[in-house]
């Protein structure tokens, strides 16, 4: 039987807590509003976003949003074209990226701190710093309107982040491996290819994911440098919603709502090794 | 994290045995290292070695004959109203996205710093903004700010002395506000999870310390906390501030400078027009060296700022 003190002790406790739930309720509510506005428009049928005020519990759920918006619009076209941006993206920077990482980590060589400044200064360079002679030379060239082109260029732009995570990742590798592994007759490359590689597994697929989005989400050089509406990626596509303002609200949220799941889950994935591999100056966005 | 920061200070024995050994004279690494600074001089050096020549020049788009002109860019920069207009907006815009995801961050992360039920979940939740598209973003924030049927209008008109809709993104004094709202939405969840991991590092012993010599919890904060997470505090300052001074999409597709008078124009946009829009190529590229020197300021601060993270951290 709990005496008057022990109750007053508990109630207060149970208050305490409650308050604390309730702040972090709020305030997640709050972070989370524009995505949970972008799913009720994008699952109700439209009547219930064309009037004010709007409810804001959805009243009704309709599929009819992703169904017009699969009818009227490319989106399959973008998907794909999308996919194979970013997995060309992904593929050229896991190449350079491995090998810049294991350079840095692993090699002695002269003019590291040159080399990491270099890298840091690219990686700060607005995109629109250099889309215009990008525009000129790819025009030149006669690359414009290619997705390998705009590949090599969204590779250039994530690729000092990729080497910071992955370096980050090697970081953790003990050097006893890889020295055991030249003693063992491995080449360097060798030794990078069968002792370093598998044990770094988490940092690649972490590397691979900021790769693929950075390819996925880039709107600037696609913007500039795809033209024909044949091999736009989703986000020039997502823009181009936005540019006809007669497209009706639900199929346009439908569509970001799509276009978001891939990345949000990915993104969640593998936050913690971007979190880590900030010690080695790595950051997305 | 301790490794990078000691290899800075010293050199534990396997490195300097391994320097003195056989590779020491490899081509490997130059190798490896020309091929990555090969790629970036052709997509990044190159192109920006180009802005820096054009920016000598004449060139617009549709022009004869391309010419020498020496520094009259140059001096159109320096007397160029629009320019320092776009400098300042762009100050403004990285000052209250630095502050805002930072204050913010913080914040967040030190409610979260602690055992609940529910924690990961709510940590998910925050960081959510963070992997969502940048495009997404823009579409859903324009629906919301949308005058007629925006859901931004029913809570302002809670509030009250509000009865008549609000313009948002097409209201002069209220554009640059949300433009920044919006990019702290979608900076500050990186800013929180970076803090919360460096809360977390703070070694528990220190706290234990204070309790028994009786430091209240503000004391605590300020004592142990602060000190303790200030390199990573200005770390997030800076790579914010990159983040906001790159930034071109968020600003561009909500409101493309507007709505009127380039109030929410930043130099990014304004090279982006120059060029795009009133295809003066050489004026852009001259803007595009004023970016370039800005690039380079903040690349010295995060240098600095890096620097004093692996020095607290190898302590």
């Amino acid at each position: 039987m709990p005496d008057a003190a022990e109750l007053r002790f508990r109630l207060r406790r149970f208050a305490a807590g409650a308050a604390f739930y309730t702040v972090i309720l709020g305030f997640c509510g709050v972070v989370l509003f524009p995505v949970y506005w972008m799913i009720v428009n994008a699952i109700q049928p439209l009547s219930y976003g064309m009037q004010f005020p709007p409810p804001l519990v959805p009243q009704e759920l309709s599929l009819q949003p992703f169904a017009t918006l699969f009818e009227n619009f490319p989106v399959t076209r973008w998907l794909v074209n999308s996919l194979i941006l970013a997995t060309m993206t992904t593929l050229i920077v896991l190449a350079l990226a491995v090998l810049g990482a294991f350079a840095m980590t692993f090699l002695r060589w002269r003019g590291k701190p040159a080399f990491g400044l270099l890298l840091l200064m690219t990686q700060m360079l607005p995109e629109a710093l250099v889309v215009i002679p990008v525009y000129a030379m790819y025009r030149n060239l006669g690359l414009s309107d290619s997705l390998p082109a705009l590949s090599l260029i969204d590779a250039a732009f994530i690729l000092p982040i990729c080497i910071w995570v992955l370096k980050n990742a090697f970081d953790s590798i003990a050097e006893e491996l890889y020295e055991a592994a030249l003693i063992d007759g491995c080449t360097p490359l060798g030794a990078l290819l069968r002792t370093l590689l598998p044990l770094s597994a988490p940092g690649l697929v972490a590397v691979s994911v900021v790769a693929f989005f950075y390819a996925w989400n880039e709107y600037l050089f696609a913007v500039t440098l795809v033209t024909s509406p044949d091999i736009r990626p989703v986000a020039v596509g997502l823009a181009s919603l936005k540019v006809m303002l007669d497209t009706p609200i639900d199929r346009v949220l439908a569509a970001a709502l799509f276009f978001s799941i891939f990345p949000v889950i990915f993104y969640l994935l593998i936050q913690r090794y971007i979190v880590a591999g900030l010690s080695a100056g790595a950051v997305k966005g | 994290m301790l490794q990078s920061g000691m290899a800075y200070l010293g050199e534990d024995g396997a490195a300097r045995r391994r320097r003195q050994g056989p590779e020491r004279r490899n081509s490997l690494p130059y190798l490896l290292v020309f091929l990555i600074v090969a790629y970036l001089t052709v997509f990044i050096l190159f192109p920006i070695t180009q802005q820096f020549l054009t920016s000598f020049s004449n060139n617009i788009v549709g022009i004869d004959r391309v010419q020498w002109v020496g520094l009259r860019n140059y001096e159109r920069l320096i007397a160029d109203d629009d320019f320092w207009f776009a400098v300042r907006v762009t100050f403004v815009y990285m000052l209250f996205v630095v502050a805002g995801s930072v204050a913010l961050g913080l914040a967040s992360a030190l409610l979260l710093n602690r055992a609940f039920r529910g924690r990961s979940a709510a940590r998910s939740a925050i960081a959510i903004p963070w992997a969502f598209p940048e495009i997404s973003a823009v579409l859903v924030f324009l629906w919301m700010c949308n005058p007629t049927f925006g859901v931004m209008n029913v809570f302002a008109r809670a509030i009250p002395g509000i009865d008549a809709n609000l313009n948002w993104l097409s209201d002069p004094n209220l554009a640059l506000p949300l433009v920044i709202a919006l990019s702290v939405w979608k900076a500050f969840p990186f800013t929180f999870l970076v803090i919360l991991a460096a809360l977390q590092a703070v070694p528990r012993d220190l706290y234990e310390a204070a309790q028994v010599d009786g430091a209240s919890r503000l004391q605590q904060f300020r004592l142990i906390t602060l000190p303790e997470i200030t390199p990573t505090l200005m770390l997030m300052a800076v790579l914010i501030s990159i983040f906001s001074f790159k930034q071109f999409t968020l600003i561009w597709l909500t409101t493309g400078g507007g709505p009127y008078g380039g109030i929410t124009e930043t130099l990014v946009l304004r090279i982006y027009q120059t060029a795009f829009r009133f295809f003066d190529l050489a004026y852009g590229a001259t803007l595009g060296v004023a970016g370039f020197l800005i690039v380079l300021c903040l690349t010295l601060l995060f240098v600095y700022a890096q620097a004093r993270l692996d020095r607290a951290r190898s302590r």
